[in-house]
């Protein structure tokens, strides 16, 4: 295993997904890694611990998640492209430096391997139940961008693409998986660095008194420097003005925090990445996301071959939601069918875009998602004999007709 | 809180370092103007977690001299400050404790301001030099904010240790207590009278106790390898000349603009 200076591991591999999410790291140029271990995400840290040395990245084991997220926001700030990597009860630490990451426009990759919960739970069981706390954890108003990999191979493009997307709006990126990408071995392809695109950070090229941490560009997005340049500036997790002094009114709340959410909200065409399948003539339509969706798939080309007309929209980010496509749908569908691991999450944004103009199916599965294509395609069997349109989420439970 | 800032001030160039290699984590908020005269790059992050953020903003430059500015008695982010201690993350940490001395019951403790609590206090404060030396610390003082000029010149020898410094600091919270009347220049009153110098003092001994006098002064003074050097030697062991060290990395990273 060797690769240049670049970090990029070019050629076909056997990886798991966590494996593949390091070396996706690495090709984005993440040199920093800071982290406190937890199953089922292990070996995304042991894989880059283990490639760090040959190309010049950092790392440390903090005491424990609160710190480790700290750490990667104050390596950011260094220039260097920095994550994390945790897994359910350390998602939670990490929500107090979530906000402030959001708050100081710090890029960074989160990196969560779901697993069951709430407290303890199942530890190394997959789950999705952290879909919701990716978006609403921390307090406050905000806005996130979160993806949901359903292979090794997007464990690998979408760690990239959470990186290029963390430096363009200057926002912490989740990469939702799950332990059973984390630990499911297949091919990976790894292009080489010339083919890989990488999103520069935007820094600020003006002189060095003129410099305001928090001016933003048109698209609300501000220009950044790195410490110890001689900017001297002073940023500041308070609601702030353009100079990252605090202000303590309403009026900068609403100067300083609505650029937050309007720079994602603005852009959420650019940022929403969907795969549909077979939605063009489709009357029930599968929305899936992460493992979930390998079993959704699977459903469709089940359902075709039996002459039904099923298709699938996989949410490669799960945030922002694609509430214009969805509702889109919602005029042309009978159903939507959505598998989640968990009790019902991403759901309700679907319910939500759906105003009542078709069914919604909640299927829930447990730990077993990819093995549970039969049921996916009996609620999707049944959504399509479904002759009248209920308002409210339908939950469809194994075994009923 | 004005006097600790000129300290840090004071210290900064008396080290004779260059202010824009500093940069100052803070969970206590810094007047910004105050922040402007001290030259540096500032940040002001969650109580508690400026030695976890600072922790960062070293390994990702270790060019950095980094102040972390921690407050209240440490009790949030207690953890980070003795593991980056055990580890020996090179950064100085001011711990600024401004809990307000009363008088109670004919003696002084340490105690909570009345505007906080009615009953005024009852727990004993933490030995802090005792804790940071305990752990490792290569570098512990404690003073007052009535101490400026020796607190100025702990700030420049701590500056230039390789390892975790700390020193405490016992200063009034202005903007916290500014409607407590007189309260700062009766707490610097009471520094005045209850404080004596004893540098070389065994941590141990130093503890802020109910009828004591506070003892203040540089403490230890030692050497340890840091967390860079130590992860440098370990990575060098076992893959030699694979390893470049940390500190002279290669300029690019990442992969291409394609």
């Amino acid at each position: 295993m060797k690769s240049d200076k670049t970090g990029v591991l070019t050629g076909s591999h056997i990886l798991s997904g966590n494996e593949a999410c390091a070396e996706g790291a690495l090709a984005a140029g993440c040199r920093f890694l800071g982290l406190y271990p937890i199953m089922p995400s292990l070996e995304v840290s042991q894989r880059f611990l283990q490639r760090a040395p040959e190309v010049g990245a950092t790392f440390i084991q903090m005491e424990d998640e609160v710190s480790a997220l700290a750490a990667v926001l104050g390596a950011s700030w260094t220039g260097k492209k920095s994550m994390t990597v945790t897994s359910g009860p350390g998602f939670s630490l990490m929500m107090e430096h979530l906000g402030l990451g959001v708050m100081l426009e710090t890029p960074c990759v989160i990196v969560e391997v779901q697993m069951v919960g709430p407290g303890l739970g199942l530890p190394t069981h997959p789950a999705q139940a952290d879909v919701m706390q990716s978006r609403w954890g921390s307090h406050g108003d905000y806005e996130i961008i979160a993806y949901a990999p359903s292979s090794a191979q997007e464990m690998f493009d979408f760690t990239i693409k959470a990186f290029n997307l963390s430096e363009r709006y200057r926002v912490p990126v989740a990469l939702m998986s799950d332990a059973h990408i984390a630990q499911l071995k297949e091919s990976v392809v790894i292009p080489s660095a010339d083919q890989i695109h990488i999103e520069p950070r935007r820094y600020f090229d003006g002189p060095r008194d003129s410099y305001l941490p928090f001016k933003r560009d048109k698209d609300f997005v501000p220009r950044m420097v790195d410490i110890g340049q001689g900017y001297r500036f002073h940023v500041t997790g308070l609601t702030h003005d353009d100079r990252g002094y605090p202000i303590m009114f309403e009026e900068c709340q609403e100067y300083n925090v609505h650029p937050l959410v309007k720079k994602i909200r603005d852009y959420v065409d650019e940022i929403v990445d969907i795969q549909e399948t077979k939605t063009d003539d489709a009357e029930v339509v599968i929305i899936s996301y992460g493992s979930s969706s390998r079993a959704a798939l699977k459903a469709v080309e089940q359902a075709r071959a039996k002459g039904m007309k099923i298709g699938s929209l996989k949410l490669n980010t799960v945030w922002p939601f694609p509430d214009a496509r969805v509702s889109e749908l919602a005029e042309q569908v009978k159903a939507f069918v959505v598998p989640e691991m968990n009790f019902g999450q991403i759901v309700q944004e679907v319910e939500r875009n759906t105003y009542g103009k078709a069914n919604v199916l909640f299927l829930h599965h447990g730990d077993n998602g990819v093995e549970y294509t039969d049921d996916i395609l009996a609620a999707a069997e049944k959504a399509s004999l479904m002759t009248e349109t209920k308002c409210g989420i339908i939950e469809w439970k194994k075994g009923s007709t | 809180m004005n006097s600790i800032i000129e300290a840090i001030n004071k210290g900064i160039e008396q080290s004779g370092l260059d202010r824009n290699k500093i940069s100052i984590p803070s969970d206590i908020p810094f007047e910004p103007e105050t922040v402007k005269s001290l030259g540096v790059d500032y940040f002001q992050v969650p109580r508690g977690r400026a030695i976890a953020f600072g922790s960062g903003l070293k390994l990702g430059n270790p060019e950095l001299k980094i102040i972390p500015v921690v407050g209240d008695l440490m009790t949030l982010g207690g953890n980070h400050f003795v593991h980056g201690t055990r580890r020996n993350m090179e950064l100085l940490v001011l711990c600024i404790n401004s809990f307000v001395y009363h008088k109670v019951a004919g003696k002084s403790v340490p105690v909570v301001t009345e505007a906080f609590s009615p009953y005024s206090t009852f727990e004993e404060p933490f030995n802090f030099p005792h804790l940071g030396n305990s752990c490792g610390a290569v570098y512990t003082a404690r003073w007052t904010a009535l101490h400026t000029a020796e607190l100025a010149k702990s700030i420049a020898e701590a500056l230039h240790k390789r390892g975790m410094s700390m020193i405490e600091i016992l200063a009034p919270g202005p903007s916290y207590y500014r409607y407590v009347t007189d309260l700062d220049s009766e707490l610097l009153q009471f520094y005045f009278e209850n404080s004596t110098v004893k540098n070389d003092e065994d941590p141990r001994n130093a503890a802020i106790t109910a009828d004591g006098k506070i003892i203040v002064g540089k403490f230890t003074d030692k050497e340890r390898a840091t967390f860079i050097d130590s992860y440098n030697i370990q990575h060098t062991k076992i893959l030699g000349d694979a390893f470049t060290p940390h500190g002279s990395l290669p300029e690019k990273t990442g992969g291409g603009n394609g």
